[in-house]
């Protein structure tokens, strides 16, 4: 397999407030797997075999593995903040790869094209300097003081706001977004995609968001973050190579495709390359 | 326009890398001149708009697949 | 080197644009505010995304991702991201040669632009455009004769038939009927193409 290191990786392979005695087949790594529970209800993930794989249930999602992490499956301390809406968004099947959909999601400069008039709209296109890091302590990615003007930021926004946000990558198929909370500017409300690769070129992405939002309803929200990803979908559908490049040669980064570019190293170092492509195309 | 150098530094010894750093260089329209190249350290002389240069630099950050780049370290000709 | 026809005018409209292919190439065909037709590799040279999902504006043809925008020969002239940059002549897309008469969108390689203009189709007009899988010459015996440009009747009517190669035992027929034809007529042409793209389609199969 191409990207042997990330078989040893914890992945979002389900809903746990979804899960049936029955469960449901799937891929990961392009490896088969089953999705129950058992009688107890507590989440049940097997090979193709039928051996029981380890399972954490964390973030409202089924986490599995095909190998033997080094170390326990990421935290994300805000989501126990009390007062915080948990939202499981719902998942999205999406012909690319894994690791173009993580890509994807640390982009902004998109956000006046893609997500016009919600996340970002034309003039305000320009994308300030901001600062990008791989912190070697807990070896993940992170971007901070990014900004950006949005015309609606969130459900929760009441008008155009300029949102601060911070992005972090704690494993090769997951990222977490930190951003401005309108309803309480003190603390960051918390967005993430984690991403479920079935191929190289095949993923279900796993949406999640722990937000300070009171007035609106659960589905107001699952809704706006769907559309916000479907209009992500046909870009991520219809970018070439397939695959991730690893060796930009053929494409052109600026300075805005900053956290893009950690990204991709962060992958190459720990030889993270399922989903990637090695050479420039 | 600005002129900068910058000193890329890693595991540089793959051949290709200096032919990989010109070809970017004229696949954004600058131009780079290659100085000193030893196997853990490259210098070039660069020469373009600062949003160029900084185009440049961020494909430096990843370079081909068969070169570790650990850093890029820039300052004004 | 020919031409190789590509798509029908019509369905190019002013302010669009449209994916297409020569041989195995992607390309986006697009035309802009003026009516100027355009054919460039469907790939942003950015970050890869397909120019054929991208907007018109004015005489401009711009990225979706990002907005990176493009203007005569391929050349990029804004990067939205970076306002104050005047993007250099380096930064394009590469571009492919066009023409358009009679109706019909034609292209070729750049470094291969043919000398002699594309096929008169004088007294036609464009019909329509059907996908077919199967070979260019399993579609030209089921007409009844060779090569990529057939002329010949369908539905009682006369026709062109100008088959574009496309990969994988795949075509494209552009198919233009007579001048003046009425719309029953043309309806009849449309039912033939259909039946010809049948019966091409099971003759390519029993082949296989």
């Amino acid at each position: 397999m191409n990207g042997e290191a990330m078989r040893d990786q914890w992945y979002p392979v389900g809903i746990a407030a979804q899960l049936t005695p029955a469960g449901r087949d799937s891929l990961l790594l392009g490896e088969a797997i089953r999705i129950a529970c058992d009688s107890d209800g507590a989440a049940l993930v097997t090979d193709g075999a039928g051996r029981a794989l380890p399972v954490i249930t964390r973030f409202g999602h089924v986490w599995t593995t095909l190998g033997q992490p080094e170390r326990d499956l990421f935290t994300i301390p805000e989501a126990d903040q009390p007062g915080r809406r948990l939202v499981d968004v719902g998942t999205v099947l999406v012909r690319c790869s894994p690791l173009r959909a993580v890509e994807n999601f640390l982009d902004i400069a998109h956000f006046p094209f893609v997500h016009t008039d919600i996340l970002g709209s034309e003039p305000h296109t320009e994308v300030q300097r901001y600062e990008v890091e791989i912190r070697d302590d807990v070896d993940e990615v992170w971007a901070t003081k990014v900004s950006f003007y949005q015309p609606q930021a969130a459900k929760s926004a009441q008008g155009g706001i300029n949102a601060e946000y911070m992005y972090r990558v704690p494993a090769p198929t997951c990222s977490v977004l930190y951003k401005t909370c309108p309803a309480r500017p003190e603390e960051w409300d918390v967005i993430t995609l984690f991403v479920q690769p079935l191929t190289e070129t095949t993923c279900q992405v796993w949406p999640w968001m722990a937000l300070f939002d009171e007035d609106s309803s659960m589905t107001d929200m699952i809704h706006f973050q769907q559309m916000i990803f479907v209009q992500d979908r046909s870009i991520l559908e219809n970018q070439i190579p397939a695959l991730l490049p690893l060796d930009p040669g053929m494409e052109i980064p600026t300075r805005a495709d900053m956290t893009s570019i950690a990204y991709r190293r962060w992958l190459k170092r720990h030889g993270y390359t399922y989903g990637a492509q090695l050479v420039a195309a | 326009m600005s002129s900068e150098r910058f000193l890329i530094e890693g595991e540089l010894s793959a051949p290709g890398f200096q032919r990989w750093l010109q070809g970017h260089a004229r696949r954004i329209g600058i131009s780079a001149q290659i100085g000193r190249a030893d196997a853990d350290a490259v210098l070039v002389t660069v020469d373009g708009p600062p949003a160029l240069l900084d185009a440049m630099e961020m494909a430096c950050l990843l370079g081909p697949i068969d070169v570790w780049v650990e850093s890029v370290t820039r300052e004004a000709a | 080197m020919n031409w190789t026809p590509a798509a029908l005018s019509q369905d190019i409209p002013s302010g669009s644009a449209a994916p297409g292919q020569l041989g195995d190439k992607d390309i986006v065909i697009w035309r802009s505010a003026s009516g100027r037709i355009a054919a460039w590799s469907d790939r942003c040279p950015h970050r890869g995304m397909r120019l054929s999902h991208g907007f018109v504006r004015g005489e401009f043809l711009s990225c979706i991702y990002h907005g990176w925008r493009y203007g005569d020969g391929g050349q990029c002239h804004r990067i939205p991201a970076h306002p104050e940059l005047t993007p250099p002549d380096a930064i394009k897309v590469p571009v492919f040669a066009v023409t358009e008469s009679d109706g019909v969108v034609w292209v070729a390689q750049k470094d291969a632009e043919p000398e002699a203009p594309p096929p008169g189709l004088a007294g036609f007009s464009p019909l329509r455009t059907l996908r077919l899988s199967a070979r260019p010459e399993t579609v030209a015996a089921a007409f009844g004769g060779t090569g990529l440009d057939l002329r010949g009747e369908l539905g009682g009517c006369a026709v062109v038939v100008l088959i574009q190669p496309l990969p994988d035992d795949q075509c494209n027929l552009h198919a233009l009927a007579a001048n003046g034809a009425d719309t029953a007529t043309l309806d009849r042409v449309s039912a033939a193409l259909e039946a010809l793209r049948r019966q091409a389609e099971t003759a390519e199969e029993i082949a296989a």
